[in-house]
């Protein structure tokens, strides 16, 4: 029951999948014993209290038994298929990842990862345990910024209209037209190099406090609105201890930008989200990061 | 939150920050795009659902509409 405490310390390593009515929804991958149960008001509202299943003598992950009834694979595409359910669920993943996350470093796992009972659950995460140590590893101690950058959009940016009763025969105001349009596209790319220079140093300054970024890729303008080109869309890992040099830093060199009509939002600190896959070869260029979905 | 205002908002906590504070664009940007994916019987084929896929297309710009990296120190990582 949500709220009772348990007494055990979380699951043990052989408990068996004894209810075929439930699912197991896991949020992330912890060291064992990081802690026996979240406060009750982690986790989905309708399943039970959320604890720990034992991987293996270091790592634990951080488990939820769900009812079913709501959390069937056919159930769950309906629901997240709805805005509202979708937020709901993403919020309380959230929520319980970042809740695990005060009691030691986590691996979050994505939204909706879930395994019919403990024993395929176990079996599937184990598959990865070499990774989820080093990755623990890796975020231990430290924390996510992210950071965007975007161009406002001037009413500069958009064509001129074409000349209303000059189909082509007047040379004249045609000339004048294309000289107008080559004028404005000029200011465009110039205002547009002036902001990604304005990223790029955003970036170095982040760069210099942080230990590893990733640029995920920049949200589209349907989400940042016409008036907003979004340049950069950036994570950086940081040492728990920088997080105040590096709003200080970001907070100057925002202010730098602004002028150039550059915005910098910052937001953080995440549960590292981003920096938990596996490393990958060399090739992982600012092209392809960000890019997997 | 942007430079011009009130500068660098930190986001202090879930407690803080839950309902409202996390933009949620960056928050299913974080719990949908990345991660380890781990396969296994009942992970739920997030991708194939509409609203989602919708979502994912929506949050990210399209290659062609993505414009040069800002960085010419070879990149990240």
């Amino acid at each position: 029951m949500p709220g009772l405490p348990r007494t055990t310390p979380g699951r043990s390593a052989d408990q068996p999948c004894s209810d075929v009515a439930s699912a197991l929804w896991v949020f992330a991958v912890c060291h064992a014993g990081a802690f026996a149960e979240l406060p009750s008001g982690a986790g989905h509202p309708e399943g039970g209290p959320v604890t720990l299943l034992r991987l293996d003598d270091l790592l634990s992950a951080v488990v939820q038994d769900v009812p079913s009834s709501r959390f069937s694979e056919e159930v769950l595409k309906q629901r997240l298929a709805d805005p509202g359910e979708l937020e709901s669920c993403a919020r309380t993943h959230h929520r319980t990842v970042t809740a695990a996350a005060e009691h030691g470093p986590v691996v979050p796992l994505p939204l909706a990862t879930l395994f019919n009972g403990e024993a395929r659950a176990r079996a599937a995460l184990c598959a990865r345990l070499p990774h989820f140590h080093a990755a623990l590893t890796r975020v231990r101690g430290r924390e996510e910024w992210a950071v965007k950058v975007s161009l406002r959009q001037t009413g500069t940016a958009s064509a001129p209209s074409a000349p209303q009763d000059a189909p082509g025969g007047q040379a004249g105001a045609g000339r004048a037209y294309l000289t107008r349009v080559r004028g404005r596209e000029r200011e465009r790319v110039a205002r547009h190099e002036q902001a990604v220079a304005a990223a790029a140093r955003v970036h170095r300054a982040a760069s210099a406090l942080a230990v590893e970024s990733v640029q995920r890729r920049p949200h589209s303008p349907q989400i940042t609105g016409k008036d907003r080109l979004q340049l950069m869309n950036a994570a950086y890992l940081v040492d728990r201890g920088r997080a105040l040099d590096l709003a200080t830093v970001l907070q100057r060199a925002g202010a730098d930008a602004a002028s150039a009509d550059v915005e910098v939002e910052v937001s953080g600190p995440w549960v590292p989200y981003s920096f938990t896959e596996p490393v990958e070869a060399p090739d992982d260029s600012p092209e392809r990061a960000g890019s997997r979905t | 939150m942007s430079a011009a205002g009130s500068g660098v908002v930190a986001w202090s906590g879930p407690e803080a920050g839950a309902p409202i504070g996390v933009p949620l664009v960056d928050l299913l940007d974080r719990v949908l795009g990345t991660g380890v994916v781990i396969s296994g019987d009942l992970v739920i084929a997030i991708a194939e659902v509409p609203l989602i896929r919708l979502s994912l297309h929506a949050l990210l710009a399209s290659v062609s509409e993505r414009v040069p990296a800002p960085w010419s120190d070879g990149g990240p990582l």
